[in-house]
C-alpha cells in the first residue's frame, strides 16, 4: 500500500499539534517517524487511524483520498496499529482480542471460535508469529502481548502497520526479535509506519526517516545519518546532555537496601533480591528497561508498596514497610515517575502543591490551623528561586506547562530538607529547556553533598547524571558499573545477557 | 518574574464580563437549574392535577374557549407556587394586616420562622454530607445517621435529669456519638475491605429504620401509656428553647445558632485546617495523597465519623427544637432528610456558604409545599421531586447552557466524583 | 492528548486474596458455631421439627409426601459442624476459587437451621412445621424480583456503566404497570408500560452519564429519589382520587401441564405467574447473548477496554446506551413483577430491593447464573425476614427485618475486591 499523508493539520484549542505535515509511505518500506515526546506523533497517527479528525490536509491510500469516521473504517482500509499502550482486553484470550470488530459469525450471532482459531493459526503460520490463541492475554509477557497486537492488525489483512513507540516496554531481545518481524513484514511488501525517539532503532531498521518538531516536518534524513545530526534536528538545537559537575568525592552511606523482594500487582516478585547503597555526594543512576521491577522498587522505596522481605535503611533508621508519611519524615525526597497521578494535585493551586507533603510544618501550619500567608510566602519565594513559570501562586497547577509542573515538584523537593533524593524518570515528556534545568537542578543537589538515586530508561540521562551505574534487569541489579563504560556494555547488562556482581 | 510570563489579561469589557458571568460563574447555572426545576415542576402539576385536565377535556366536548382552560392552568399552577411562597417567606396580604393594624406581626413572621426552623437541621446534616463529598466520598447514610442520633439524644435527653447547663450538652453530644456509631460502621468497612460505601450505608438506613422502630416500640424508651410507636418526651432542661419565647409561637429555635457554628466551623475546618487540607487532597487525588504521606484508611474513617456526627447533631437538634419526642417516622417521612442533605450539598458545591444559602432555599420548598398542600391540595412530595430535578440539572451545567443557548466549555462538569466498586 | 490512557492491565488485576479469604472464612466459623450452640443445643433434646412438602394449594398436587420428621438438637448440631468444616477447610487452604460457593452453601445451611428451630416442638411456635414447598414459592417471588434487577445491573455493568438506579425502575415500572393493568387487565400491556418506564429511566441515566458525564452513581441516586417522589406525588394526586387506576391486579398463576404436577419442583417451578417464565427465559437469553454472540463480545469488550473496543470500529457510547436502556427495561418489568406479586401499587413499598439486586449481581459476579444463585439466597432471607414471626420466635420483627440488609452488607464488605468488577465499570469514557 502507499500512504499519502498531504498537509495533515489538527488543533486542540490554540494548541496546533500536527502543522502541515506530508509524509509518503512507499509499498514495502520501513518509514521511521522521528520526534520527542509531544512532538505530535501520536496525534499525526491518531489522525491517521480514524480516532481523530484532521482540522485541514488529506490522507491519500494508493493515490485515492480517504477519510476515516472511525478506526473501524482504517481498519478496513488495510490499516492496523500496534498502540503504545496496548488496545488489548486483558481478560480475553488471544482469539477473542484477534476477532473483536471482525467476528466470524455462525447461527444467532453467535462467534464462530473455531473459524476464528484456525485463522489466527494460519496468519501466525504465515508470518512466523508463534502465539496460543486460547491464552488470557494478561497472563501473557509485554513481548507476546505486543505479538497479538501484530498478528491482530495482519489478520485484519493490514497492508499498513503503524507501530507507536513499540520498543519502550521491551527487554532488548525482544527489541530484536520486533526488528526481526518488521523486517519480514517489509519483505512481505507490508509498509510500515514506525514511530519512536530512540535514535539507535531507527538508524538500525528504518529505510526512510521523517523528524518532526512541535508538530512540523522539519526535514527527511537517511539511516546513514550521524545520531548528532537526527538528535539535533529532533530538539533543534545541539544538545548538551552533559551538565557541569564537581568532581566525585563520594562521603558515607547514607542509603541501603539489602535484599530487596517486592511483589507487582499481579502477586509476582517483581523486585526480587536487590542490594543498593547510594553514598553522600553522589547520584546512582539505575539504568534497565521499563517494566524490570524499577517502579515496584521506588514505590517499596516510598513507603507506597508493601515489601515482602530485606531491609530498606535511610541515614542510619530501618524505613522497611513504613508508612509514606514517615519515610517523608525521616528526609526521603521523591519525583514520582508518574508526577499528575502522585506528585500533584491538578485542581489545586501551585501554592498548596508546593506544600502537599509538608503541610503541617511550621510555618505553614500551627496547632492544626495553617498559615496561608506563610504557605504563600514560600510559593512566592520557590516560584522565583526555581523559574516556575505561573501567573501567581494562586493559580491552578493544572492551568502550568507539563515543564513546570515538573519544577513545581523539583522545587517542592528539593527545599525540604532531605537526606535523600529519589527521582524516578524525572524528565519524561519534558522539553529540551525543562530537562537541562532539571538536570542542574539535581547536580546542585549533589554538588552540595547530597545523595540521590535516579531511575531513568534513557541512557542519555544515565549517562549525563551518574556518579555510578546500576542496571537492573528482570527484578534484580545486573551490574553495577562506572559511567566510563561503553554503552553497549550496558545494553548487555539491561538485557541481562551478563551479570556482574552487584557490590564493587 | 521572568520574559516568558504570559502578559496579563486584558482588562476586561462588559462584554468579557457577560461571556465570564455565563459561561464560568457557578451562580448563572444554579439560577437557570432553579428555572427548570420549576418550569417541570409546573408542567407536572399542569398534567396531573383533575382541575386543569378537565378545563382542557372541556375544549374537546363543548368548543369552550382555549382562553377558560389557559386561565384554569395559570390558575393553578399560579396558586401552587403562590401558596409556596406565602408560606415560607411572607404572606403580603398579612403583613399588610400587620403594618395596618399593628397587630399579629408574629403571624407575619410565622413562614420566615417555619424556614428557618426546617432550614437548622437541613444545614447541620448537608455541611456533614459536603465535607464528605470533598473528600471523594458519597455518604448516602446521612439518615440513618441522624435517626440514630436523634434516638440517641432523645434517650439521654427523656432519661436523664440534670440541669440545663449539663443536661442540653450532654444530649447534643449523645446525638453527635449516635451518628458517629452509625458513621464509622460504612467507614471502617470502606477503609478495610474496600466495601463501596453507597451500598453498605443504603443498608444501613434500613437497619436504622427498623431499629428506630425497634427503639420507640421499646419498653424503656416508649412513651410511658401509650401504644404508639412514640418516645418519651425530652426533658426541659434538654430542649433547645424557642428563640422569641414560647409566647409568641414561632418555633425558631436556638437551634438556628448551632446551625451557623456548625458552617462556621466547617469554613474552618476546609479552608484553613490541616486535617481539611488532607480531606481536600485526598478527595481530589487519593493516590498523590497516599504519596504525600496522608493515610487514606484514617482520612475515610475520620470523614465518616466527622459526617456521622454532624448527622446525629442535625438529628438531635430537629427533635429538641420542635417535636421533644420521637416517632416511627422521625426524619424518614417527606424527602428523608438524608436525600434532601445530598441535593443541598450538591446544589450548594459543597462549600459551607454555598450550602447554608442551599439550605435555606429548599428549607423553603419543603416548608411552602405543605401549605401548598394545604392550600390546593398538590401534593407536598412535588417539593423533592423538583428538587431532584434542579440537581440533576446543577449536575450537567452544558446541558442547562445548551438549553439556553449559553456558550459553555464542553468538557465542564460538576467537579465530583465518586469511586467505582473495585477500588 | 487524543485519548484518556487505558487502564492499566496491572491495575486490573489488583487480587490480595489472604486477608480477605480469612474473614470471610472466620465468619463461616461463627456461622457455623452458633447454628450448633444456639440452634442445636439451644434446642431441648426431646424437640422435634417436622418438614411437610404437600402445597397449601392442592389443585396441582395429586402426589402426596410424608412429612420428614428430624431432632432438631442435633440436625442442628450437624448442620453447623459442616458449616464450621467449610470454613475450616477455607482457612486452612485459602482456595482462590468457589469460596463464594462455599459462603453461599453456608447462607442456605444457616437458614434452614434457622427455620429447623424456629419450628421446633415442643416449642414456644403454634405452627409445629416447615412446609418446605411453601418457603420455596414465597421466596421465589422475591427472588424473581431480585433476579430482575440483578440482570438488570449486569447488563449496564457489564458495558461499564453502573445502574444504582435499578430501586428507581422498579418503582417506575411498578407504578406504571399497576395503571395499565387496572385499566386494560391485560398484564401482557402491564409489562410493556413496566418496561417502557423503565427504559426511559435507563435512558435518562445513559443521556446524562454517558452525554455529559455526569458521575453515574450521583445521577442514580438522585433518578431514585426523584422517581420515588414523583410516584408517591401521583399515587396522592392520581391514584387516591381515582382508585380506578390502581385496584388489586394479582397476575394469575399459569400452571404448566404435566410439569406442574411433578412433587415439590412442579409447585415451584411450572405453577408461576408469566412473569416468571419470562424471567427464566431472560436468564437463560442474556447468559447466551453476552458469551456466545457477536453483540456480547462487543459489550463485554466495551465493559472492559472500551479503548480497545473503539479501535476497531465498535461505537462504545452506543453499546453502553444501548445496553442501559435494555437494563431499564428489564428493572421495569422486575418493577411489574413485583407489583403483580403485591396486588397493587404503594409508595416506598420496594423498600431497596433494587439495591439488594445490586448486591446479588456482585456476590453472583456479574454473572447470571451466579446472580441467580445470589438472588436465590437473598430471596430466601427476605422471605424468612417477613415470615419467621409466623413461629413466634424470641426476635422481635423489627430487628428480624433487619437480616437481608446486614446480610447484604456483609456480602458487599466481604466480596468486593475478592470479585473482580469489569475493568471500566463506572469510569466515565471520553473520545477526544
Amino acid at each position: 500500500m502507499r500512504l499519502e499523508l498531504r498537509a495533515i493539520t489538527k488543533r486542540f484549542g490554540s494548541l496546533v499539534a500536527n502543522d502541515q505535515i506530508s509524509i509518503t509511505v512507499e509499498p514495502g518500506q520501513i518509514h521511521s517517524l522521528l520526534g520527542e515526546n509531544g512532538a505530535g506523533k501520536s496525534t499525526l497517527m491518531n489522525v491517521l487511524f480514524g480516532l481523530l479528525h484532521p482540522d485541514d490536509g488529506e490522507i491519500l491510500i494508493d493515490g485515492v483520498p480517504t477519510t476515516f469516521e472511525n478506526s473501524g473504517e482504517a481498519v478496513r482500509r488495510g490499516i492496523g496499529m500496534v498502540h503504545q499502550h496496548f488496545m488489548l482486553v486483558p481478560v480475553f484470550t488471544v482469539a477473542e482480542n484477534v476477532v473483536l470488530g471482525f467476528e466470524p459469525t455462525k447461527s444467532f450471532n453467535r462467534v464462530d471460535y473455531q473459524k476464528a482459531t484456525d485463522d489466527i493459526r494460519r496468519v501466525s503460520k504465515e508470518f512466523n508469529l508463534e502465539v496460543d490463541p486460547d491464552a488470557i492475554i494478561e497472563s501473557l509477557p509485554v513481548g507476546i502481548q505486543q505479538r497479538v497486537e501484530i498478528l491482530k492488525a495482519l489478520s485484519h489483512d493490514a497492508q499498513l502497520l503503524i507501530l507507536d513507540e513499540p520498543t519502550a516496554v521491551l527487554t532488548p531481545q525482544e527489541i530484536d526479535a520486533l526488528m526481526e518481524i518488521m523486517r519480514s513484514l517489509a519483505a512481505a511488501g507490508k509498509s510500515i509506519l514506525f514511530i519512536t525517539h530512540k535514535l539507535k532503532e531507527v538508524k538500525a531498521i528504518a529505510d526512510v526517516i521523517t523528524i518532526i518538531r512541535q508538530g512540523k516536518v522539519v526535514g527527511t534524513a537517511e539511516p546513514s545519518a550521524s545520531e548528532s545530526e537526527l538528535a539535533s534536528m529532533m530538539v533543534g538545537r545541539d544538545v548538551v546532555l552533559t551538565v557541569q559537575k564537581e568532581p566525585f568525592s563520594p562521603g558515607e552511606d547514607v542509603f541501603e537496601i539489602r535484599d530487596l523482594v517486592v511483589r507487582d500487582d499481579r502477586g509476582l516478585a517483581a523486585v526480587n533480591g536487590v542490594s543498593l547503597d547510594v553514598r553522600a555526594g553522589e547520584i546512582l543512576a539505575l539504568a534497565g528497561v521499563q517494566g524490570n521491577g524499577q517502579t515496584e522498587l521506588v514505590e517499596a522505596i516510598a513507603g507506597m508498596r508493601p515489601v515482602e522481605s530485606g531491609t530498606i535503611t535511610l541515614n542510619g533508621h530501618d524505613i522497611t514497610n513504613a508508612s509514606p508519611r514517615k519515610v517523608l519524615d525521616a528526609g526521603l525526597g521523591h519525583i514520582p515517575e508518574d508526577r499528575q497521578r502522585n506528585g500533584l494535585v491538578m485542581s489545586m493551586t501551585v501554592a498548596d502543591n508546593l506544600v502537599l507533603n509538608t503541610p503541617r510544618r511550621a510555618p505553614f501550619a500551627k496547632r492544626g490551623t495553617r498559615n496561608l500567608a506563610a504557605v504563600n510566602a514560600n510559593a512566592v519565594r520557590l516560584i522565583n528561586e526555581f523559574d516556575i513559570r505561573t501567573e501567581s501562586p494562586q493559580e491552578l497547577v493544572s492551568s502550568l506547562s507539563g515543564g513546570n509542573q515538573q519544577k513545581v515538584i523539583v522545587a517542592r523537593e528539593l527545599s525540604r530538607d532531605l537526606k535523600f533524593l529519589v527521582a524516578s524518570q524525572p524528565t519524561r515528556g519534558l522539553d529540551v529547556g525543562s530537562i537541562e534545568y532539571v538536570h542542574r537542578q539535581m547536580v546542585n543537589h549533589r554538588n552540595l553533598g547530597n545523595a540521590a538515586l535516579v531511575v531513568s530508561s534513557e541512557l542519555d540521562e544515565v549517562f549525563a547524571l551518574a556518579d555510578r551505574i546500576a542496571v537492573m534487569y528482570a527484578g534484580k541489579i545486573s551490574g553495577v558499573v562506572d559511567p566510563s563504560v561503553s554503552r553497549e556494555s550496558i545494553g548487555l547488562l539491561m538485557a541481562g545477557t551478563i551479570t556482574e556482581t552487584a557490590h564493587d | 518574574m521572568t520574559e516568558a510570563t504570559p502578559a496579563p489579561a486584558p482588562a476586561r469589557t462588559r462584554h468579557a464580563a457577560l461571556v465570564w458571568m455565563t459561561s464560568q460563574s457557578p451562580i448563572v447555572v444554579t439560577v437557570l437549574a432553579l428555572v427548570l426545576g420549576f418550569f417541570v415542576g409546573a408542567l407536572i402539576i399542569i398534567t396531573t392535577t383533575p382541575a386543569v385536565l378537565d378545563a382542557w377535556r372541556g375544549l374537546f366536548h363543548s368548543w369552550g374557549a382555549p382562553g377558560d382552560a389557559l386561565k384554569v392552568t395559570f390558575d393553578n399552577v399560579g396558586a401552587a407556587y403562590r401558596s409556596m411562597f406565602t408560606g415560607s417567606v411572607f404572606d403580603p396580604a398579612q403583613l399588610w394586616h400587620s403594618m395596618t393594624t399593628g397587630k399579629g406581626f408574629d403571624a407575619s413572621l410565622t413562614p420566615i420562622s417555619e424556614t428557618l426552623t426546617y432550614a437548622t437541621p437541613l444545614i447541620i446534616i448537608s455541611t456533614g454530607v459536603g465535607i464528605a463529598f470533598q473528600t471523594g466520598l458519597f455518604n448516602i447514610g446521612a439518615n440513618g445517621q441522624a435517626v440514630l442520633g436523634g434516638i440517641a439524644g432523645g434517650v439521654a435527653g427523656s432519661m436523664l435529669h440534670m440541669p440545663m447547663i449539663l443536661h442540653l450538652p450532654v444530649t447534643l453530644i449523645a446525638g453527635i456519638a449516635g451518628g458517629m456509631v452509625c458513621g464509622v460502621i460504612p467507614g471502617v468497612l470502606k477503609a478495610f475491605t474496600g466495601a463501596h460505601e453507597v451500598i453498605v450505608t443504603i443498608m444501613l438506613n434500613y437497619v436504622i429504620y427498623a431499629f428506630l422502630l425497634f427503639a420507640v416500640l421499646s419498653t424503656a424508651f416508649q412513651q410511658p401509656g401509650q401504644s404508639n410507636d412514640i418516645s418519651r418526651t425530652m426533658a426541659p432542661s434538654a430542649q433547645l428553647p424557642p428563640l422569641f419565647g414560647a409566647a409568641s409561637g414561632l418555633r425558631v429555635s436556638y437551634g438556628i445558632f448551632v446551625a451557623l457554628a456548625v458552617v462556621l466551623f466547617a469554613w474552618w475546618f476546609l479552608d484553613r485546617s490541616s486535617i481539611g487540607f488532607d480531606f481536600r487532597v485526598t478527595g481530589a487525588n487519593p493516590s498523590a495523597a497516599k504519596a504525600s504521606g496522608i493515610s487514606s484508611r484514617t482520612v475515610i474513617v475520620l470523614v465518616f465519623l466527622i459526617s456521622g456526627g454532624l448527622a446525629g447533631l442535625a438529628g438531635i437538634v430537629q427533635a429538641a427544637s420542635t417535636t421533644h419526642y420521637i416517632d416511627g417516622g422521625f426524619l424518614i417521612g417527606n424527602a428523608g432528610i438524608g436525600f434532601t442533605a445530598i441535593t443541598i450539598a450538591l446544589l450548594g458545591r459543597n462549600r459551607p456558604m454555598g450550602i447554608l444559602l442551599s439550605s435555606l432555599l429548599f428549607a423553603a420548598l419543603g416548608v411552602g409545599g405543605r401549605t401548598m398542600q394545604a392550600a390546593t391540595g398538590i401534593p407536598l412530595d412535588l417539593a423533592t421531586v423538583i428538587q431532584s430535578i434542579v440537581v440533576l440539572f446543577v449536575a450537567t451545567p452544558v446541558l442547562v447552557k445548551e438549553i439556553f443557548h449559553l456558550r459553555a466549555a464542553k468538557t465542564e462538569v460538576l467537579q465530583l466524583a465518586t469511586q467505582g466498586w473495585g477500588s | 492528548m487524543s485519548i484518556a490512557p487505558a487502564p492499566a492491565p496491572t491495575q486490573v488485576a489488583t487480587f490480595r486474596p489472604s486477608g480477605r479469604t480469612r474473614i470471610i472464612s472466620i465468619i463461616m466459623i461463627v456461622i457455623g458455631l452458633l447454628t450448633a450452640l444456639v440452634f442445636g443445643l439451644g434446642s431441648a433434646a426431646s424437640a422435634h421439627s417436622s418438614l411437610t412438602f404437600t402445597p397449601i394449594n392442592l389443585a396441582n398436587a395429586p402426589w402426596h409426601l410424608g412429612r420428614l420428621t428430624l431432632l432438631t438438637r442435633w440436625t442442628n448440631v450437624i448442620l453447623g459442624l459442616i458449616t464450621v468444616a467449610l470454613g475450616a477447610e477455607v482457612f486452612l487452604r485459602q482456595p482462590r476459587r468457589g469460596v463464594m460457593v462455599r459462603f453461599g452453601v453456608v447462607a442456605v445451611l444457616f437458614l434452614l437451621a434457622l427455620l429447623l428451630w424456629a419450628s421446633r416442638a415442643p416449642g414456644p411456635s403454634q405452627v409445629g412445621y416447615v412446609n418446605v414447598t411453601a418457603v420455596l414459592i414465597g421466596s421465589s417471588e422475591v427472588a424473581m424480583v431480585l433476579i430482575f434487577g440483578a440482570l438488570s445491573g449486569l447488563m449496564c455493568e457489564r458495558s461499564g456503566v453502573v445502574n444504582i438506579a435499578i430501586e428507581g425502575q422498579y418503582i417506575g415500572g411498578a407504578f406504571f404497570g399497576s395503571v395499565i393493568a387496572s385499566t386494560t387487565h391485560d398484564f401482557f400491556l402491564a409489562a410493556i408500560a413496566g418496561m417502557v418506564a423503565g427504559a426511559l429511566l435507563g435512558l435518562l441515566l445513559a443521556f446524562l452519564s454517558l452525554r455529559y458525564l455526569v458521575d453515574q452513581i450521583i445521577v442514580g441516586v438522585v433518578i431514585v429519589t426523584m422517581i420515588s417522589y414523583l410516584s408517591s406525588y401521583l399515587n396522592l394526586q392520581v391514584l387516591t382520587p381515582y382508585p380506578q387506576y390502581n385496584t388489586g391486579n394479582l397476575a394469575p398463576n399459569l400452571p404448566i401441564p404435566l410439569l406442574s404436577k411433578i412433587p415439590i419442583i412442579g409447585p415451584v417451578f411450572f405453577n408461576q405467574s408469566a412473569f416468571f417464565y419470562l424471567m427464566l427465559v431472560l436468564v437463560g437469553v442474556i447468559s447466551f447473548a453476552l458469551f456466545k454472540t457477536r453483540y456480547g463480545l462487543h459489550v463485554r469488550a466495551v465493559g472492559e477496554h472500551p479503548h480497545a473496543a473503539a479501535t476497531v470500529g465498535i461505537n462504545v457510547v452506543r453499546v453502553r446506551y444501548i445496553n442501559v436502556v435494555l437494563g431499564g427495561a428489564i428493572a421495569g418489568i422486575g418493577g411489574v413483577a413485583f407489583m403483580a406479586s403485591q396486588g397493587q401499587f404503594q409508595p416506598g413499598y420496594t423498600s431497596g430491593l433494587g439495591y439488594i439486586a445490586l448486591a446479588a449481581m456482585i456476590f453472583g459476579r456479574w454473572r447470571p447464573s451466579g446472580a441467580v444463585a445470589a438472588s436465590v439466597i437473598f430471596g430466601l432471607s427476605v422471605y424468612l425476614s417477613e415470615n419467621l414471626q409466623a413461629y413466634s420466635i424470641p426476635i422481635s420483627t423489627e430487628i428480624l427485618g433487619m437480616f437481608p440488609y446486614i446480610i447484604t452488607i456483609v456480602v458487599v464488605a466481604g466480596l468486593i475486591g475478592r470479585v473482580r468488577a469489569p475493568g471500566a465499570d463506572g469510569i466515565p469514557y471520553r473520545h477526544d
